[in-house]
């Protein structure tokens, strides 16, 4: 009788153990980092200083990314920009993993009418393609909210909880066949106390991979709604917004677009590197889509 | 005679390149055509790694390092793929451990036979592929399945097909990896005879790998024990089992209850620790009889007498095992007069809701249990036997709140208990509690073992000091030294005994142990129930044990129940029903039970097979009974009637079940 149990995985091995993904991820992710942290307190121009050159005058030494249409250093804006991604990306997602997996655990747990309630609920969230969905909350949020950064974050959020509901749901209606939790049942514990004392630290794993996975797509939400308009309010320097402001510069001075893009880039597959890896490392595998 | 497999010197890691760990070393052994070789040892000592390679197999992360693997001659380890391949099914066949995960879930058996046939081009000339399939059917004993799928079958007809499609090619020698470990005791006995009849009418070699010595006296011409990756003795099945000579088969034999309560020696203390092994005989820190220079002297296999290799340089100086008779010191009988812990009347489960659609349709509920009734008093053990699907487990869950009874009743002290677990007191659910059959499964893996002993004290607000914990772990035998670990880290036992802490620990009236030492190993299993015969003294804790091994049962139960299809068929006191099985089945059950020597055994053939009943309607049995009186066994419920110490449900009356009996036993 073998049964397939997830094993904990305490200790993260040594560096030269690690699976290759992880390691070029992890590097390319602490770079992003240095970035953005060196962004806050030194760019070599201002983020907003119009006149840092000749506007459209093309990449230099100066301005390795060249000078937007008011003249403004875009290597400059893309470093301060750079944390704005990383925040909104990950508030938004810490947010929307945790109502989601709180709300999956019980819902696999407790199973029922309950159950049966909240997944038509999600099912019907999710068969809404997400930039849509992203796109009708905040024009209901109306223009006194719309560009503020917590708006985002709570649009990743309720973009994300969903899907991560889903699979809350099916770890703890896996876990909670195990003999341990029907041993705390047999105690007499409550639902809540089975679920985070019993569940959630066996479905640990997963939700790790997942929260990964999720992080690793939003800067390309974010970034898609920055693009649309419906981001971070101007002239704070979000990449997406960047592309979007300067995308009739594509002929003219095409590092404006291509230093935010590359920049976007790069973090998507460095976060997905990093999740490829540490679910090799849990043994477990990542479920891809949106 | 020439010897069909030899293998030499055979050594064997797992790891990857540059980090190999070392798991078996230097096994040697041959058998020749047509002859049972047993491979047993505890688990983790590498017998199953060493049956793989004599198929020329090993998983991606093992290597084999030293030796040669000699089957006709020719090297298995130094073949190529092709040549295997070809090998594999046709000449060397294997009998998985687990026909429910090897047979694939959505090919029809029989389509899964003939491509084994067909690739290894392997139907006898003028033979059809039909006519072949129903013959194979045949010899293993069953009717023409090949049209079913796999999940339609049980788990002894599953294992029934894996041995056709290992026999379909008429194989050289068959490689048995475990083949019965998940079966009943029943069904166990039918496979072994089964493969008996197949060695004589076919003449093949047999590999046979168990940790089941009393399974393996049954069936194996010659046995190798194997201890941490190594043969520690080879010797004739029958003279190992009567006069075992190394320490380690000594304890292995011993560690083995039997119905019959023999016991030779002591039971084997401790447990292989991968990390404590010596650099010489690697079975010194477990061993009773170890000198000194015992722990730096490595110790390879010499021949001692006729056909017989002992790898002990002390094995002269050790008494031979003097067999003596110990039964289970058996606890004074309970007072009649103390009011039962646990009263169970009329008892009906299921596991559908009723459902007035299903009435008005005229469609019978599928009923598990019906009819259960029994009593516990204090300080009594009363087991719980049958085997799998029978309902013991589902009684458990019932008795514990899981599981809401269809009808009857359930009290606890004289108090009746909520059906739903979630309306029953704080307190009954502290007086009843329930050890789990898998202690993987029922730690939680990610809390330390002091925080899994603790949450049941903080839940029921019982006031514990620093020392609670010690002395529980204490009484089963084990140190404080084990609170700050994870239960991975422990092995099966080890987590076995802190699964019974954690219910003692609460000081219930009642522990319901379902199916605690079905996964464990022997040695280990006999020292489970040693703790819990004096905890059983200690405490006098009343216990209902399910288990299907009536030889664990006779050590620790006071009375017993015996249970088929969702019925008590017999309830009686150990002894009497140990020494006088009246029920039928009862009788069945006992004779399936393997004892250590040979014993011939021959299911009995069902008096009229014809005539079965439907549920709630006739005597389960009905069909499969070998004292089947006629129509009325499959038509009417059989009366209950009450014996000395319990009572017994059938339609023989008693005086004729002990005339029957007798002559059984001429």
């Amino acid at each position: 009788m073998t049964a397939i149990v997830s094993r904990p995985a305490r200790s993260l091995h040594g560096w030269h153990t690690t699976p290759g993904p992880f390691k070029a991820g992890a590097v390319i992710l602490g770079v992003h980092l240095l970035f953005a942290i060196v962004g806050v307190f030194w760019t070599p121009y201002g983020y907003a200083e119009m006149g840092a050159g000749l506007p459209l005058s093309g990449t230099s030494w100066q301005h390795p990314m060249g000078l937007d249409q008011i003249g403004r250093d875009v290597f400059s804006r893309f470093m301060y920009g750079a944390h704005i991604v990383l925040l909104l990306s990950f508030a938004g997602t810490v947010l929307g993993m945790v109502t989601g997996a709180a709300i999956g655990l019980i819902s696999g747990y407790v199973g029922g009418w309950l159950d049966d309630i909240l997944q038509r609920v999600v099912e019907a969230m999710i068969s809404i393609p997400f930039l849509a969905l992203a796109l009708v909350m905040i024009i209901a949020a109306g223009p006194a909210l719309a560009g503020q950064p917590a708006l985002i974050i709570v649009v990743v959020a309720i973009v994300y909880a969903p899907r991560i509901t889903r699979i809350a749901r099916a770890a703890a209606m896996e876990v909670a066949t195990r003999e341990y939790v029907a041993a705390a049942e047999l105690r007499g514990e409550g639902t809540l106390s089975v679920v985070f004392r019993e569940i959630l630290p066996n479905t640990a794993n997963v939700l790790l991979v997942e929260f990964s996975l999720r992080l690793s797509y939003a800067p390309i939400l974010i970034g898609a709604l920055g693009f649309l308009g419906f981001g971070i309010r101007p002239p704070t320097p979000e990449w997406g917004l960047m592309i979007s402001e300067n995308r009739n510069l594509l002929i003219a001075s095409p590092m404006t677009v291509f230093g935010p893009g590359l920049g976007l880039a790069s973090l998507v597959i460095g976060f997905n590197l990093f999740t490829d890896g540490l679910s090799r490392m849990l043994g477990q595998r990542p479920v891809m889509g949106a | 005679m020439k010897p069909l497999i030899e293998v030499r010197n055979l050594g064997i890691a797992y790891g990857r390149p540059g980090s190999w760990t070392s798991v078996v070393q230097g096994v040697s052994f041959d058998f020749a055509r047509g002859e049972a070789f047993g491979l047993v040892g505890e688990s983790g000592c590498g017998k199953s790694t060493v049956a793989y390679r004599l198929l020329g197999y090993g998983t991606v992360n093992s290597l084999a390092q030293t030796g040669e693997v000699l089957f006709d001659g020719v090297d298995l380890l130094k073949l190529d793929a092709r040549s295997l391949a070809r090998l594999r099914g046709n000449r060397i066949a294997l009998v998985p451990q687990n026909p429910t995960t090897s047979l694939s879930p959505g090919m029809r058996v029989g389509a899964q036979i003939r491509e084994m046939i067909t690739t290894h081009r392997a139907l006898p000339a003028g033979m059809t592929m039909e006519r072949r399939l129903a013959e194979l059917f045949t010899l293993v004993g069953l009717p023409d399945v090949g049209h079913r799928y796999p999940h339609e079958l049980s788990g002894g007809q599953q294992q029934r097909v894996t041995i056709a499609m290992a026999v379909s090619c008429n194989p050289d020698l068959l490689v048995l990896d475990e083949p019965t470990t998940g079966l009943d005791v029943t069904t166990q006995r039918q496979i072994i005879q089964l493969l008996q009849s197949l060695r004589s009418s076919i003449g093949m070699a047999m590999l046979y790998v168990t940790h089941d010595l009393a399974l393996l006296s049954q069936i194996a011409d010659r046995v190798g024990v194997m201890y941490a990756g190594q043969l520690v003795e080879i010797a004739p099945c029958d003279a190992l089992l009567s006069a075992p000579v190394h320490p380690y088969s000594r304890g292995l034999i011993a560690s083995i209850p039997t119905i019959d309560g023999a016991s030779s020696g002591r039971g084997l203390r401790g447990m292989l620790r991968r990390d404590q092994i010596p650099s010489g005989c690697k079975f010194e820190p477990r061993c009773d009889f170890a000198k000194a220079d015992c722990k730096g002297t490595p110790q390879t296999l010499e021949p001692v007498g006729k056909e017989r290799a002992v790898a002990c340089m002390r094995w002269k100086d050790i008494e031979p095992a003097a067999a003596e008779l110990t039964r289970a010191a058996r606890s004074p009988q309970p007072d009649t007069e103390v009011g039962a812990v646990l009263s169970v009347e009329d008892l009906a489960l299921s596991y559908q809701s009723p459902s007035v659609l299903r009435t008005f349709l005229g469609k019978a509920d599928s009923i598990v249990a019906r009819d259960i009734s029994f009593e516990l008093k204090p300080g009594e053990v009363v087991a719980l036997v049958g085997e799998s699907g029978s309902g013991k487990s589902t009684i458990a869950r019932a008795i514990s709140g899981r599981l809401q009874p269809r009808s009857g009743g359930i009290h606890l002290d004289g108090n009746a208990l909520a059906p739903v677990l979630r309306r029953r007191s704080v307190e009954q659910l502290r007086q009843i509690q329930y050890i789990f059959q898998n202690p993987d499964a029922s730690l939680n893996p990610r809390r330390r073992i002091r925080s899994i002993l603790e949450r049941p004290l903080r839940h029921f607000g019982i006031k514990s000091d620093g020392e609670t914990l010690e002395t529980v772990l204490e009484s089963v035998g084990l140190h404080a030294g084990y609170l700050n670990r994870f239960p991975e880290q422990l092995s099966g036992g080890e987590r076995q005994r802190i699964a019974i802490a954690r219910a003692l620990l609460v000081n219930p009236k009642l522990l319901i142990c379902d199916e605690i030492l079905s996964a464990l190993d022997v040695s280990v299993q006999s020292r489970i129930v040693e703790l819990l015969q004096s905890l059983k003294k200690q405490h006098s804790v009343a216990m209902l044990f399910i288990s299907h091994d009536l030889a664990v049962v006779q050590q620790l139960a006071d009375k017993v129940a015996v249970l088929y299809r969702g019925e008590l068929l017999q309830m009686a006191d150990t002894a009497t029903l140990l020494e006088s099985p009246l029920h039928p089945y009862t009788q069945i059950l006992l004779e399936a039970a393997p004892g250590l020597r040979k014993d011939q055994y021959v299911s009995r053939s069902p008096a009229t097979p014809g005539e079965t009943s439907t549920g709630g309607q006739g005597c389960p049995l009905a069909g499969r009974c070998h004292r089947q009186i006629g129509k009325i066994c499959a038509e009417s419920r059989p009366p209950v009637r009450s014996t000395e110490t319990g009572f017994i449900r059938c339609h023989i009356p008693g005086s004729q079940l002990v005339r029957g009996n007798e002559l059984a036993a001429a």
